[in-house]
């Protein structure tokens, strides 16, 4: 499992539109599991839904685990999105 | 992007079976309104497809494709020029969608249609004039002041120019040019003719006469008249719609409208101007043998309302000359008054009756001037669009008539009807007597018999009143139908002003442009997250995820001018208010508020499909 930290820059959080190019980043980098955590809340990253209904706003670090795959590749391209976007 | 125009037009047209297939084209602020003739000859997926089509549905008979504002009359000034339509006004798409009507409804029917939009000039008009020359009746001298003399005028403007009005109305409705239909209107009542109300007092051999080719013509106006101004106009717009298809278009503006007026003049004063004025012999000799006789007033207080929709009841003043001239009795006046006056009666018992406000305000001043003798209004206006209460008129006329004939009523003077012929009368109780039978049968009978015909409004009324209405579908699955979740149009969700949305990464659905402030719930289910910022909403009903947002970036607005109705975990049924916003203040934070609603889950269901219902 590969993980990492993400504090939101993002003045609006993870709101529709941020979690649905996340999502769709995500299904392309298919073969691994990726959760999405914030403090005891934990996500499967692929569900739009349940992303959005965590109320991710700036300042608040999730936490992102990568399991399975070629979890190395998988973890930092995620990690860039997040940077680009979020 | 601003859109092309042109490329725009050029493919909805070729997406609909070729120009025989189009009957007709207009546009409201955000469609465009299309008549079809075969609506199985068009490709709807396609033209859903072309740039700049937001939208389409069927309605009435009419396939209507959202623009936008602003866009539409564009695209639609394109789409002329790429068909070569010729411009129709939204109520000729009407007219071509009700095209099936039998004939003999659309002729009677074109009466009503050419007057309605005039009503309020003649409504006013007559029943100034009604005033203004009733009260000499009463107070003579008011007849010598000058107050009266530029009251008159006032008041009998539309009247005696009364063509003009009806050839532009008549213009619009057969779709001819409403500037020519002007100039035909004009020229029918040229000030260089024999005033039409004055030609009475001319012995036959002094009117001017024309020699045209083999033809005499009288130059005599048309004031008063309805139906041959009618059929000028009809003609014309034929001639003029028929010239642009043959004429070359270098050459259009200016023989079309020179040879469209100068037939259309030509005709009507050698064919359609003498076969009236023999119609009008006619009537006039078979009036005056009717008002001799007992029955005969019957038979003419019945028929009298028809010559007023013939515009043939001015010529009577020579009937009425022609009594006092011999007995020095004008019988024929409670003739005409008890036609009038049963028209009054039957037009207050519209005003009375009717729910419609609009029916209800043209009826009432209506009546009025009717009572005073001048009909127009009240025939044009309500008795004779609606039928049932012109003939109920006829009944009352009849036996009004009667009853003054049996009682030899009459009057010295001529010219006046119904109250202002009170002082003149030779026996005012009964005069009173015919007055209150006359309307008080036609009253009765419209009272009794006609029922307000408004399916158009019931249509319309639930809509606007009526949120409990239920919505249309507009995204379906396996897993269940979701509904509209807001007032408005339905774009598709490649039209959603967000490319985020428009792409489906959201997953599949709809945009709506709002017409009101409020979303409500699209099924029964839960409410799964409501926005911090009450923008957006996510629900739940048996596996369907439905993410409700309010606008484009509106996330930005912090939840300013949004309300939040429900909140998370509440268990919602479908047309239940979810959120408020505030139109205005989106638009001042310059965002774009359509409604977009997806069903964020939409790849893991079946059979998604988006879009109303058919």
């Amino acid at each position: 499992m590969k993980s990492f930290e993400y504090t939101i820059t993002d003045p609006v959080g993870i709101h529709a539109r941020p979690a649905g190019l996340l999502v769709k980043e995500i299904k392309s980098l298919a073969g691994s599991a990726v959760t999405i955590s914030k403090g005891e809340k934990k996500v499967n990253a692929l569900k739009l839904m349940a992303l959005m209904q965590m109320g991710i706003k700036q300042g608040e670090t999730v936490k992102i685990e990568v399991e399975g795959g070629d979890e190395e590749a998988v973890a930092k391209k995620i990690e860039a999105f997040f940077k680009a976007n979020l | 992007m601003a859109l092309d125009y042109r490329k725009c037009a050029e493919e909805i047209f070729s997406h609909l079976g070729g120009k025989e297939n189009i009957i007709s084209a207009a546009h409201c602020a955000t469609r465009l309104r299309l008549v079809i003739a075969d609506n199985s000859k068009i490709d709807t997926k396609a033209l859903e497809e072309v740039e700049g089509v937001k939208g389409l549905f069927d309605s009435n008979g009419q396939l209507q494709l959202i623009i936008g504002t602003g866009t539409v009359n564009k695209v639609y000034d394109e789409f002329l020029a790429v068909t070569g339509l010729t411009a129709a006004t939204k109520a000729d798409v009407k007219a071509a969608a009700a095209s099936r009507m039998p004939l003999w409804k659309k002729i009677l029917k074109t009466p009503g249609d050419v007057f309605v939009p005039i009503l309020p000039a003649i409504v006013a008009s007559g029943l100034m004039m009604g005033l203004v020359e009733a009260i000499p009746k009463f107070w003579p001298a008011f007849g010598s002041s000058d107050w009266y003399s530029f009251l008159d005028l006032v008041a009998n403007t539309a009247f005696a120019l009364l063509p003009v009005l009806v050839a532009i109305s008549a213009a619009r409705v057969f779709g001819g040019n409403v500037f020519l239909g002007a100039v035909i209107g004009l020229m029918m009542v040229h000030p260089a003719l024999i005033n039409a109300w004055t030609v009475g007092n001319y012995a036959a051999g002094e009117i001017p006469t024309w020699h045209l080719f083999f033809f005499n013509v009288q130059q005599v106006g048309y004031q008063g008249h309805v139906i041959p101004v009618i059929l000028a106009v009809l003609l014309m717009s034929t001639i003029e719609k028929w010239l642009h298809k043959k004429v070359p278009e270098m050459i259009d503006l200016f023989v079309t409208p020179l040879c469209t007026v100068l037939v259309t003049a030509f005709v009507t004063f050698t064919i359609i101007g003498p076969v009236f004025s023999i119609l009008e012999n006619w009537v006039l000799a078979g009036a005056k043998w009717l008002a001799s006789t007992l029955y005969g007033s019957f038979v003419m207080g019945a028929i009298y309302p028809w010559t007023v929709v013939m515009g043939l009841h001015h010529m009577y003043n020579v009937i009425e000359a022609g009594m006092i001239a011999q007995t020095g009795l004008n019988t024929w006046m409670p003739i005409a008054s008890a036609a009038n006056f049963a028209q009054f009666g039957a037009c207050l018992a519209v005003a009375l009756k009717v729910h419609n406000q609009k029916t209800k305000a043209v009826a009432l001043p209506s009546s009025l001037s009717a009572s005073l003798g001048i009909t127009e209004p009240a025939i044009f206006g309500i008795n004779f669009r609606f039928m049932k209460p012109f003939l109920c008129g006829m009944a009352g006329g009849a036996v009004g008539a009667l009853f003054g004939a049996l009682f030899g009523l009459g009057a010295p003077v001529y010219g006046v009807t119904g109250i202002p012929a009170i002082p003149a009368v030779n026996n005012v109780p009964l005069y009173l007597v015919e007055l209150l039978i006359a309307a008080g049968v036609a009253f009765a009978l419209v009272w009794f018999i006609w029922k307000e015909d408004k399916p158009e409004e019931k249509k319309a009324a639930p809509a606007e009143e009526a949120p409990a209405e239920p919505m249309p579908s507009v995204i379906r699955c396996a897993a269940g139908e979701i509904l509209q979740p807001c007032k408005g149009q339905v774009i598709a969700r490649e039209q959603i002003p967000d490319e985020t949305f428009a792409a489906g990464i959201l997953g599949e659905g709809v945009g709506v442009i709002p017409e009101d402030g409020i979303v409500i719930a699209p099924f029964d289910g839960t409410v799964t997250s409501v926005f911090d910022t009450r923008h957006a909403v996510t629900l739940e009903k048996d596996g369907m995820e439905v993410l409700i947002h309010i606008g484009v970036n509106t996330v930005n607005m912090q939840g300013e001018g949004f309300t939040a109705f429900v909140e998370e975990g509440a268990e919602v049924k479908a047309g239940q208010k979810l959120l408020g916003f505030d139109r205005e203040a989106i638009a001042k934070a310059g965002y774009n508020d359509t409604v977009v609603m997806l069903l964020t889950n939409s790849d893991d269901l079946e059979g998604v499909e988006t879009g109303i219902a058919t």
